[in-house]
């Protein structure tokens, strides 16, 4: 009996062994940390000071109460100026005039500077950083604005440690095409002229090879041309259509408008019912052949390009392959939240959505008013918003 | 001596300096001081090269040694999603990080599209360190999901689940359950098959070789099979840095080797108290013989009472080696069942199976075979078999399929399961060399006490090699009943 016990006795014993092994590494899973994050704090906080608090994560399919981190870009918003890769809210309504002089023919002379870099790592969307390439330190660049016949000379600086250029699309010489003739690194310069035309709205972006990634990392903007005779007045915006693709496998991990994932559903653009919207909308998507842009509960007047004022077509629905444009113009007759995203729900589900806010003129003045002693960068957004929202258009100008 | 002696000079404590060599050889208590004096320059010694180890290690951890091995190379982040669990309106996933450097968790996704979550205890996972993420979701049974988690640095890392099922937690109605789905694939085949004892029993001796090579056949395809299993398991869901094939490989041959020098203790007892009791040559003919006439031995276990007692204790002592393989055997197909329960428990938890009649009948035929496995060795032995200790056998071979199913179900760990496999391949692979070694001593005890069949080498034995062949093709039939 003697070895049947031993027997049993190393069998239990191996059983208990590895039944305890397993017991153990699946409970190190539940374990918890006692150092709890506070969400919102841990977003901003470079790492210390953190309070505990219990979080609460609101979703559609559900309330949880976490004592740990939100993972949650739908809702969170990135409020360190100095990682983020743009303020979707100021770029929305800025339109850079540049410096304006006039020749001694009479003709208006923009100057503009853009700088070409390439070693910024900068949070795209909350908690996600990806080494972007940019003018003038965004993604998107600056929008450059002039009007039909001007002459528009952009002082081109390559920082960069790759060779950059600077090809805008619209009517000029082939040694102004930026397509070709590279800017070298290490700041090297060029200047780009030519006269604006036709009017419309452009794409500007790097054109040295690989397009692809120097396009896919951020080298690109907005170049709107007026026509001479103004368009109506109206709240103007502008929204570039792009991608990120941070994991360097040639498909889009985010999809925005304007920069950031979901900003402007976190942020909604607060407008005036019944007052114009204008929208200059620009596609950059790389990796995708499409992208596309549908209005809830809206329809607007589409002028593809922008190089009409006859509009093309009356919808609520356009579609773009890359480096295609146009001018939305609509008018919402009832105030409230609506959506307006990629009808490639793909995209719209990594992040290419936002919310239009209309409200009636009281209210918007209203919160102008109340906003104006708060300095919480949202808050501060959405003032400006209201602000531009008012003069109905060319508000934003700043000096590049 | 002469070192001892060199040592000592040297030795600022020591005062045997003045002490001749004669002196040294024949005083003891000097002897035993000299001894320790050795021992402690031993260790001494020993711990040179780890503390200059240790030094390196200080040295390169510290900034200078940083500079030194500056632009070595990125050090990825890296995060893998060990488990994912389906419940109420939620799915979690856990995560660890298995790469060089602390990682900080971003963002989550289902079926590459965001979603929000939240992560317990926290984003930041330093190395090896777990989280939870969990993503309240409205999932749909049966559908593939995967689950994927972007890092700070935009890398996302993904898991699929082939269809959703909702994670069992461990109450009552679904401990039941899967005690239900263990008894029918663990306990109720090996019972089954421990019936075919009185057939055996009944066996000339070439029969009886070809059905303990039979075994020996089974036995092999279940240790291969694990090993199989253990690498697919090490292959998918576990980490690199945990290594899993070289743990497989390490932990197959340490239990091989533990299970080995185990069985032989066991049969070097047993054989030890049979030579020291008086009946010891009788015996040991008799066992000798055993084999040749037992093959007209009519008697079966379910009279064992009637037996003579001290008879009985003899003959069991004699067959005793019989009886240690029964075990191992036994043991083996245990951690086998373990192995085989955990795998069934875990494609539940992971949503990877559903139960059909016709998954349980395959297990219960495939499994069968290994209760023919644990009566083959005995059957031949003079002794009565007891009821009872048959049923413990076939209890300690099926019963772990329970606690497997159990463990897997409700805890399942990737690399609990590779350990569980590897240590029953081990064991299996040691229990087909005992049957492979006692054939061969028998074979060779046949040959000279009937002096019928001439030299032959074990090997070269038709119905060992048929009966191998012919155990491994059954099991990989009835293996095809259960591979999905």
């Amino acid at each position: 009996m003697l070895r049947l016990q031993l027997v049993l006795i190393s069998t239990v014993a191996i059983a208990i062994l590895t039944l305890v092994f397993a017991i153990s590494s699946s409970f190190s899973m539940y374990s918890s940390n006692t150092t709890n994050y506070d969400s919102r704090k841990s977003v901003s906080s470079s790492g210390d000071n953190y309070r505990i608090k219990a979080a609460t994560l609101n979703t559609p399919h559900g309330v949880y109460q976490t004592t740990g981190d939100i993972l949650d870009p739908t809702n969170q918003v990135i409020d360190d100026r100095n990682k983020i890769v743009i303020d979707p809210m100021k770029y929305l309504r800025t339109f850079n005039y540049g410096r304006v002089s006039t020749l001694p023919n009479g003709t208006i002379l923009r100057e503009f500077t853009l700088i070409a870099t390439d070693n910024k790592v900068m949070e795209i969307s909350p908690g996600v950083f990806y080494n972007v390439w940019t003018f003038n330190g965004t993604v998107p660049g600056p929008t450059i604005r002039a009007t039909e016949g001007d002459l528009v000379r952009i002082n081109f600086i390559n920082n960069g440690s790759k060779p950059h250029s600077l090809h805008t699309h619209g009517i000029h010489p082939a040694e102004m095409d930026g397509s070709i003739d590279m800017v070298g690194p290490h700041g090297g310069k060029f200047v780009y002229e030519f006269y604006a035309k036709p009017f419309g709205v452009f794409p500007y972006h790097c054109h040295m090879q690989p397009l692809e990634e120097h396009i896919s990392h951020g080298l690109y903007g907005v170049y709107i041309v007026d026509p001479k005779k103004p368009r109506p007045v109206a709240d103007e915006m502008v929204m570039m259509m792009n991608g990120y693709d941070t994991d360097n496998d040639k498909e889009n991990n985010f999809y925005t408008v304007n920069g950031i994932p979901y900003y402007y559903m976190h942020h909604p653009i607060q407008i005036q019912k019944d007052k114009l919207i204008r929208v200059y909308l620009v596609n950059m998507l790389e990796f995708d052949p499409i992208n596309n842009f549908h209005l809830h509960a809206n329809m607007y007047q589409l002028y593809r390009s922008g190089t009409s004022l006859t509009p093309s077509e009356y919808t609520d629905m356009v579609t773009m392959s890359q480096g295609e444009r146009g001018i939305l113009e609509f008018t919402y007759n009832y105030t409230g939240n609506y959506m307006f995203h990629a009808h490639k729900t793909e995209f719209a589900e990594k992040g290419w959505m936002g919310l239009f806010l209309v409200k009636d003129k009281n209210e918007l003045d209203k919160m102008v008013n109340d906003s104006n002693n708060n300095n919480n960068f949202a808050q501060r957004n959405t003032a400006t918003t209201a602000k531009q929202t008012l003069p109905g258009g060319h508000g934003g100008s700043s000096r590049y | 001596m002469e070192v001892v002696v060199d040592i000592n000079k040297t030795d600022k404590q020591g005062g045997e300096e003045t002490m001749d060599r004669t002196q040294q050889h024949h005083h003891p208590i000097i002897a035993k001081i000299k001894t320790q004096i050795l021992n402690k320059k031993m260790i001494l010694v020993a711990l040179i090269p780890i503390i200059i180890l240790g030094g390196m290690m200080i040295f390169l951890s510290s900034p200078a040694g940083q500079i030194l091995l500056h632009n070595s190379g990125n050090s990825l982040p890296e995060i893998t999603i060990e488990r994912i669990e389906f419940q109420d309106s939620k799915i979690i996933a856990f995560l660890r990080n298995t790469g060089t450097t602390d990682v900080i968790i971003a963002q989550a996704d289902i079926n590459d599209r965001i979603q929000s979550a939240a992560i317990e205890p926290g984003k930041t996972l330093s190395r090896l360190a777990s989280a939870k993420v969990i993503i309240p979701y409205s999932w749909n049974p049966g559908e593939p999901y995967e689950i994927g988690i972007t890092t700070s640095d935009g890398i996302r890392f993904h898991k699929s689940v082939e269809a959703a099922a909702l994670t069992p937690t461990p109450n009552l109605e679904q401990v039941s359950f899967f005690a239900i789905i263990g008894t029918f694939v663990g306990v109720v085949p090996v019972m089954i098959g421990l019936l075919w004892f009185p057939f055996i029993k009944r066996l000339s001796t070439n029969k009886y070789t070809f059905f303990l090579s039979l075994t020996a056949g089974l036995l092999l395809f279940l240790g291969i099979d694990a090993l199989v299993e253990a690498n697919k398991i090490a292959a998918q869901d576990v980490a690199g840095v945990f290594n899993g094939q070289m743990l497989i490989a390490m932990i197959t041959i340490v239990s091989f080797l533990a299970l080995l020098y185990i069985s032989n203790k066991l049969v070097e007892r047993a054989t030890t108290a049979t030579t020291s009791s008086v009946k010891s040559s009788k015996l040991l003919q008799s066992s000798s013989s055993s084999l040749a006439s037992a093959a007209t031995d009519s008697r079966f276990e379910g009279r064992v009472e009637e037996r003579n007692q001290q008879e009985l204790q003899h003959r069991k002592q004699s067959s005793s080696s019989l009886f240690t393989i029964a075990f191992m055997i036994a043991i083996g197909i245990g951690l086998h069942n373990l192995g085989e329960g955990l795998a069934i428990g875990a494609a539940v938890l992971l949503g990877n199976i559903t139960f059909g009649t016709f998954l349980i009948v395959g297990f219960t035929l495939h499994n069968t075979t290994e209760g023919l496995a644990i009566v083959a060795p005995i059957a031949k032995s003079n002794s009565k078999v007891m009821l009872r200790r048959l049923v413990m056998m076939g209890i300690i071979a099926g019963a772990p399929a329970i606690v497997g199913v159990w463990i897997g179900g409700f805890l399942y760990s990737p690399i609990a399961a590779i350990i569980f496999l590897s240590v029953g391949a081990g064991a299996i692979f040691q229990v087909i060399y005992c049957i492979i070694s006692w054939m061969k001593n028998n074979n060779n005890n046949i040959d000279v006490t009937k002096a019928r069949e001439g030299r032959k080498s074990a090997w070269l034995n038709p119905s060992l090699i048929v009966g191998f062949i012919v155990g491994m093709i059954i099991m990989y039939i009835t293996s095809l009943m259960v591979s999905s």
